[in-house]
């Protein structure tokens, strides 16, 4: 356990009573930053991310998602079966100690435990409350439960990628989980600087749908202003040309490259040893090169195809030319830049020996983010919680244990 | 929540949602363009086609609730007045090439002699140091680098990108609640600080953390179009309906695996598989398969029989279906379906916003959150080139109406 006291958000207290990725991803955040943050899991109700893979063994245990661990990391675990009214008092001194709760149940589970807003608020009149759920707290489908890549293909994520002759091929993984974090941790901000200054909290309410929508807020726009319905385009781009990712010698090893300037395609005609492109009429202007670039990307994957993806990308970018390897873990792994930026952190795990998480990936510069761990495992810290903070004695937690609370 | 606070946006495409979104919690955002306009403004697509610094949408987009002035910071006057405004200013935001500001005197180092309390955002491809950090950069560029276009697409053709920018989005929000985190403890010390944000780390969250699995000594995820490999298994994430596709989660384990145990009572009652294949153990399936007891082969079987099942029902049946049983499908939804959404509707999501320079109102994405005591307003549309320039350098630095002209004239503004 990191000792509080220390970084930007030094003092700051969260109650944390999400799961999933688009909650746990935001404390995750004010955890780097010195926020004390108690994350609240049952084991009666597995966080379904302790299933989801990378898996430091196979097949794995409830402890074993590198997921969790990078997902988790920073924050104190505690362990309350919510259904028991025992673990609900617990939760409610939390709540009493918290400047900030967060959760991330659909609306009807919050009402149920009698923990919903106005409940916190009665006990906490200046309590910050996030709500963040799929399609928000009210509405016909308020209800409706589920993960990031349901958000994403209702929000036109699915649609928008792929290949025009294609069905979907929708973006990787839970896509709006990864978009959703960002937003909740600065609403949580914005309504903490908010009461410094008023003395008053509120409840925000945090759609991961409607927050996602802004990712493709052009393409909304283009339907609404110009009445066009968006396709998917494969890589191409309405405004640069070439715009794509071409094969390189290997196996599945791919480039990315692309010139968004007359100046950088003159530098990457002249890479590919054919200087003279850039003086083509059908690929001088950049209206030109749009026109033309099916012509194009067959040129530079002639270029691209028997050489390494690696050496494009070193001799491209020492012109100037946008390009990147299309990079797997295994070369991220060894990436230059990141290892530089200190990007990936072995952690000691209790279980495993060690696991790997990834640090913030923000830097503050005078008030650095504190080292990360690997998420502690179901229960870690309910003896620090319940004592230290909360202030129970030994015969209150032995009551918890004995009605089950803690589970 | 953000009004007594007052930010300076020098971004580029970069950067513009970050200030729109402390713009959206209340602050006032001073955009900061070179004359003529800031490249963003020519960006695709444009309102009716019109090519036209004040009609992209793609501006439109990420600069609302933002005024607008032009300032030319090569020059020693421009550079000036930016310090001016820069002394006055709580949150700066740019996006230039690492040193770019510096050289013109308006690095972080320089500004907090004058206002140490400046919290300084930057935003850039690979972060202000490091082999890569001055690299050329665009979005498919970043999304490469960083690991998740490598998951993404078709497994017999390249990775794809979603086909609207995204990239120095996730860095833009990520360098909103960074600065906010720098604001936090200015209240405590006094004083700003630099801000470093790269949009390479930004986008590995896209990963879902399989960014780690090598490290780790997991097996690598592989790209297949609608969902994900590992190893011999599929995960599918896309299925098609009588009208277009829906997504699942058909996953198992103790949290995935009930909701795949309704899903399959719903196929096995509509008559697409039998009772057997409805009992499986959901929960310890994904065991099953690795360890053998359940074959490949039958897995595909399944996924073919729920296929099936959707294939027979409209996206709205399906997604009808998941909302009373508490199944986990949704329908793949194009902008105009967005645009009828009862649940948008319901909650009043869409916000039509004046155009008075064109005679137009149009249809903006609503507020990003809800906040009881402070909701998100919409005061301004996307500033015009420079519309602001008498407003606020008149206005407020005092500039008499002779010496703006004469700004304007020099190309200054």
């Amino acid at each position: 356990m990191t000792a509080p006291g220390d970084g930007a958000l030094a003092g700051v207290k969260v109650l944390d009573l999400m799961w999933a990725i688009a909650g746990p991803g935001a404390t995750r955040m004010l955890a780097d930053y010195g926020a004390t943050v108690v994350r609240v899991e049952s084991t009666r109700r597995v966080d379904a991310i302790r299933t989801v893979g990378p898996h430091v063994e196979i097949p794995p245990g409830a402890e074993a998602s590198a997921l969790f661990h990078n997902l988790n990391a920073g924050k104190l675990m505690v362990t309350l079966d919510l259904a028991k009214p025992e673990a609900r008092a617990v939760a409610l001194d939390l709540v009493r100690w918290a400047d900030v709760v967060t959760e991330s149940f659909t609306p009807r589970a919050m009402r149920g435990w009698g923990l919903d807003y106005e409940s916190l608020r009665a006990v906490k009149p200046d309590v910050i409350m996030l709500s963040t759920c799929l399609m928000g707290q009210t509405g016909p489908h308020a209800a409706f439960a589920g993960f990031g890549n349901l958000a994403a293909a209702l929000t036109g994520f699915f649609q928008l990628c792929g290949w025009p002759d294609r069905p979907p091929a929708g973006p990787f993984g839970a896509y709006t989980d990864y978009i959703a974090p960002r937003f909740n941790a600065v609403a949580i901000l914005a309504a903490l600087d908010h009461r410094r200054r008023t003395g008053a909290g509120q409840h925000i309410d945090l759609s991961q749908a409607e927050a996602a929508l802004h990712f493709l807020a052009p393409a909304l726009l283009e339907h609404a202003a110009n009445g066009r319905v968006p396709k998917a385009a494969g890589n191409r781009d309405p405004n640069h040309a070439p715009h794509g990712v071409y094969a390189a010698r290997g196996d599945d090893r791919w480039v990315a490259i692309v010139a968004t300037s007359d100046v950088e395609f003159a530098a990457l005609a002249d890479a590919m040893g054919q200087a003279a492109l850039a003086r083509d009429p059908r690929f001088a202007t950049a209206a030109a090169r749009l026109a033309h670039r099916d012509e194009l990307d067959v040129l530079v994957e002639d270029w691209t195809r028997a050489r390494d993806a690696a050496g494009i990308e070193g001799a491209l970018q020492a012109r100037g030319v946008p390009a990147s390897v299309v990079a797997s873990s295994r070369d991220l792994v060894d990436d230059p830049q990141l290892a530089h930026r200190g990007h990936f952190v072995r952690v000691t795990h209790p279980q495993y020996g060690t696991s790997t998480v990834e640090a913030a990936r923000f830097h503050l510069t005078r008030t650095p983010p504190r080292a990360p761990e690997a998420a502690p495992t179901y229960g870690a810290d309910n003896q620090y919680v319940l004592e230290t903070i909360l202030g129970y004695d030994a015969e209150r937690i032995a009551e918890l244990v004995v009605a089950g609370a803690l589970e | 929540m953000l009004s007594p606070y007052r930010v300076l946006d020098l971004t580029t495409e970069r950067g513009f949602l970050c200030g729109q979104i402390l713009g959206d919690l209340g602050a006032d955002v001073i955009k900061v363009e070179p004359p003529g306009g800031t490249p963003g403004r020519r960006l695709a697509p444009f309102y009716r086609d019109e090519p036209h610094p004040d009609r992209s949408l793609y501006f439109w987009a990420y600069n609302r609730n933002k005024r607008g002035i032009t300032l030319d910071l090569e020059r020693p006057e421009g550079q000036e007045l930016f310090r001016r405004l820069a002394a006055r200013a709580d949150f700066l935001l740019e996006s230039e090439t690492p040193g770019e500001l510096a050289r013109r005197g308006l690095g972080p180092d320089d500004l907090a002699r004058e206002n140490p309390g400046l919290v300084y955002v930057s935003i850039t491809p690979f972060g202000q140091d490091g082999p890569k950090a001055t690299y050329a950069d665009a979005d498919l560029v970043i999304l490469a680098a960083a690991g998740p276009l490598y998951l993404t697409g078709d497994h017999d053709r390249p990775p794809v990108r979603v086909s609207v920018p995204q990239a120095y989005l996730h860095a833009s929000v990520d360098a909103a609640a960074a600065a906010l985190i720098a604001n936090h403890e200015r209240a405590r010390s006094g004083r700003g600080q630099h801000v470093d944000v790269s949009a390479q780390q930004a986008v590995t969250l896209a990963t879902q953390s399989n960014i780690v699995s090598a490290a780790i000594g997991a097996v690598e995820m592989e790209r297949i179009a609608g969902g994900a490999r590992v190893g011999p298994l599929t995960a599918r994430f896309l299925w098609p309906a009588r009208d277009g596709w829906v997504s699942i989660t058909f996953l198992f384990g103790s949290s995935f695996g009930p909701f795949t145990a309704r899903l399959m009572a719903c196929v096995h009652a509509a008559g697409f598989c039998d009772a057997a294949t409805r009992d499986k153990s959901w929960i310890e399936y994904f065991a099953l398969l690795l360890t053998g007891r359940e074959t490949v082969a039958e897995y595909e079987r399944v996924k073919e029989t729920v296929a099936a099942f959707t294939a027979s029902r409209t996206k709205a049946e399906l997604f009808a279906l998941a909302t009373e049983r508490g199944l986990l499908i949704a329908p793949v939804a194009t902008a105009d379906e967005l645009a009828a959404s009862a649940q948008l509707a319901a909650r009043d999501y869409w916000r039509m916003v004046e155009h008075p320079e064109l005679g137009v109102s149009v249809r903006y994405p609503g507020p990003f959150a809800r906040a009881s005591a402070t909701p998100i307003a919409y005061r301004r549309r996307p500033p015009l080139v420079g519309e602001h320039n008498r407003e606020i350098l008149a206005g407020e630095l005092g500039l008499s109406a002779d010496a703006l002209a004469d700004l304007a004239r020099r190309g200054i503004v």
